[in-house]
């Protein structure tokens, strides 16, 4: 299957078929190393896209460069139809719409839970404080932790954590979120209540780009699946295809480690 | 055998947590304690009865020389030495001397204006620690920027221009402001202004138009404030007059007040990714890092008037506390940098992702955690800078220890070194074990905000 047969019946499947990510022949470089070598990839609104490969292989800073936490040398990065430039409020604007979980949560541990979920909401969006806090109360109900708003990051489990954590991107009400190896930091007990938490958000149809390496999670719901190894991407399928029967020897190399081992 | 694998296979075996034991009583409470670390070895047990032998025999010397065979009543040093020789302290000469050494040469008929100056202060600030006081941010900012106002009008007095008069009628609004608010804040939950707004204009307007009407009352305050301040008539006390305590809290409060802020921008400029802010900040923090103080004080105290156009002078003291604040501003830069320093990047990128600006992230994520970890050595270097102080001594500024020297050149108390220089000991001591137990508090404090 070519590229874009795959990207056509990703749009098929996708709920209403916009495209919210555009990366155009991005390159990235640390010093005189490449780490991105001239990314396509085109997300469609409502995609649940997961995106695997070696350590080193880029896909974290491909995804950080949607973002721009990173920022790419060459090539585009359009999001809702718009470019990352040289603007810097413009380029605020645009990364208002995206949301992003890191692999070690990032919290801020000097505010209480509740304070990390209305921190932004205030100073960013102006929102009152009381109407923030309620937005927070209804996202740490979602990902069930309401009862733990008023302790502080640290007292609770990683697995509590990086639910906060999702919840604290969730009240920003992005259009798109990212996550960034979410489980890789995580005791295998704790695994599972941050993969639900996941799920749930993608049933709910928002556009999500997840790097992981948690394949039944893939299976399950991803609609793309996409594997890179040194800065490019190798090979994208629906997972189905991916699994069972993928293309290249890199590919099958790749998932023949991770999955018996 | 047999039997009974089959019957675990089937049902699981329940695993049942062994319930928690006390600790052996020997290693808990004051016995336990005592035994674990005085007595634990026979080694232990000797060098506990040999360091509490040393210890009474400095404490009973100290006393007995400072207490039990020390002099209260005496003309001059002569009839001390007559009376108990060196074996006792000869406390007269530093009564004698406790308003100067505690107010310089300030004329002694207006020491209640240092002392209302202080008083002033304490009064600023104490409602920080008033736990339902909403607007402490406020207070706080307050205190810094309007208090020295105030004060220097109270210690330095003389004739005020319209400009002075309206900075100081500003400085006495702030302290009115604060305790207004702190009164209507507990009495009524908003702050000043708020609850003027609420009185003044009527319930039907809006929020804005009621705090309109709130400000326009804190004007009032300030008219009130003018008319009280051209009302005072203060001698004028020259600088050159202060002197003592006085002179080294004035020193060291301006520069420890003035290194803070100023150490935060420096820091965050040699950390920023402009290269001419970097360029300078680092050459700033460099160049009065690798210089002693001494030097420095030396170089403001007579060369800047070189520097300067003819017939513009600045004042001795302004010199010198210029000097120290400059110092302890590159030394507190390094001291916050290393507070950034320990920050993971992920804070940065967090805050970042959420869409905060450089400025939110820095004073709401990352500046109160780096400063929270540098707490301790943010308070040694206040204490630093209180003891440092004393090097204006060597430029003819005199502070406390300068004037406990001068006890001793005192003819008639001539050589009279040790008593004054053991008293101002314990001034320092207190000042620094007073800082020093706050940082301890205040670690406490935000450590069981944090954790647990």
């Amino acid at each position: 299957m070519s590229t874009d047969t795959i990207e056509k019946t990703a749009k098929r499947s996708a709920q209403s078929g916009q495209p919210v990510i555009e990366l155009v022949g991005m390159s990235k470089w640390y010093g005189n190393f490449q780490v991105l070598k001239d990314i396509d990839l085109t997300v469609y609104e409502g995609e649940r896209i997961v995106v695997c490969g070696p350590s080193g292989s880029g896909k974290s800073t491909m995804i950080r460069c949607i973002n721009q936490l990173e920022v790419h040398q060459e090539g585009d990065v359009i999001i809702h139809g718009k470019a990352y430039g040289k603007d810097e409020k413009q380029n605020d604007l645009i990364r208002r719409d995206i949301g992003m979980v890191f692999q070690s949560f990032n919290l801020f541990p000097h505010l209480s839970v509740l304070e990390n979920c209305t921190m932004a909401q205030i100073w960013v969006k102006e929102t009152p404080k009381a109407e923030a806090e309620a937005v927070a109360m209804h996202f740490l109900e979602r990902v069930r932790i309401p009862e733990q708003a008023h302790k502080f990051p640290l007292q609770l489990s990683g697995g509590q954590q990086q639910r906060v954590a999702i919840a604290r991107a969730l009240c920003m009400n992005p259009k798109i979120m990212l996550f960034d190896e979410p489980t890789s930091a995580l005791d295998p007990e704790m695994i599972n209540e941050v993969l639900e938490a996941m799920i749930e958000l993608a049933e709910s149809g928002m556009t999500m780009i997840v790097v992981t390496h948690e394949m039944n999670f893939a299976r399950k719901v991803a609609d793309r699946v996409i594997f890179m190894d040194q800065g490019e991407i190798v090979e994208q399928a629906p997972p189905h295809a991916f699994f069972d029967n993928p293309q290249y020897d890199r590919t099958q190399l790749f998932l023949s480690q991770i999955l018996h081992h | 055998m047999s039997d009974s694998t089959n019957t675990t296979r089937t049902q699981p075996l329940i695993f049942q947590p062994k319930p928690e034991r006390a600790a052996p009583p020997s290693t808990v409470g004051v016995v336990g304690w005592m035994r674990q670390n005085l007595f634990s070895s026979v080694s232990n047990t000797l060098m506990t009865i040999l360091g509490a032998y040393i210890v009474y025999v400095f404490l009973a010397s100290v006393l007995n020389w400072a207490l039990f065979n020390a002099v209260w009543e005496a003309e001059n040093r002569r009839e001390c030495l007559d009376l108990v020789g060196r074996s006792g302290a000869c406390w007269p000469g530093v009564i004698e001397w406790f308003d100067n050494l505690i107010y310089g040469l300030y004329p002694k008929d207006q020491i209640w204006r240092i002392n209302l100056g202080f008083l002033a202060l304490i009064l600023w600030v104490a409602p920080l620690w008033f736990p339902k006081v909403q607007s402490k941010v406020a207070i706080g900012i307050s205190a810094v920027m309007l208090y020295p106002f105030l004060a220097s009008y109270f210690f330095l007095g003389g004739d005020k221009g319209v400009f002075w008069t309206a900075l100081v009628s500003a400085g006495l609004t702030g302290l009115i402001w604060v305790w207004l608010t702190v009164f209507t804040e507990l009495r009524y939950g908003t702050s000043f202004i708020r609850t003027m707004g609420a009185i003044l204009g009527n319930s039907g307007k809006s929020e804005e138009e009621q705090l309109k009407f709130g400000r326009l009352s804190l004007i009032g305050v300030f008219v009130i404030a003018v008319v009280l301040v051209s009302q005072w008539e203060l001698s004028f006390v020259s600088t050159r007059q202060w002197g003592g305590l006085f002179l080294t809290l004035v020193i060291s409060g301006i520069g420890i007040t003035f290194s803070l802020p100023s150490g935060i921008m420096l820091a965050l400029g040699r950390r920023s990714t402009m290269p001419l802010i970097r360029m300078i900040c680092t050459g700033f923090i460099e160049l009065f890092r690798s210089v002693p103080l001494i030097t420095i004080l030396f170089m403001f105290n007579t060369m800047l008037p070189l520097f300067l156009p003819v017939g513009v002078e600045v004042n001795q003291l302004v010199r010198a506390i210029v000097a120290v604040c400059l110092f302890a501003a590159a030394y507190m830069a390094e001291v916050i940098r290393g507070g950034l320093q320990a920050i993971p990047k992920g804070q940065y990128e967090a805050a970042a992702a959420m869409g905060l600006g450089y400025w939110q992230a820095t004073t709401l994520i990352i500046m109160p955690q780096a400063l929270k970890i540098m707490i301790p050595t943010i308070v040694g270097n206040f204490i630093g800078l209180f003891k440092d102080t004393t090097l204006v001594s060597i430029i003819g500024l005199f502070d406390l220890l300068n004037m406990a020297r001068s006890v001793g050149e005192d003819t008639r108390w001539l050589g009279l070194f040790i008593e004054p220089f053991f008293f101002i000991t314990m001034i320092y001591f207190f000042f620094c074990f007073l800082m020093s137990q706050y940082s301890i508090n205040l670690e406490r404090k935000l450590e069981a905000g944090a954790r647990r």
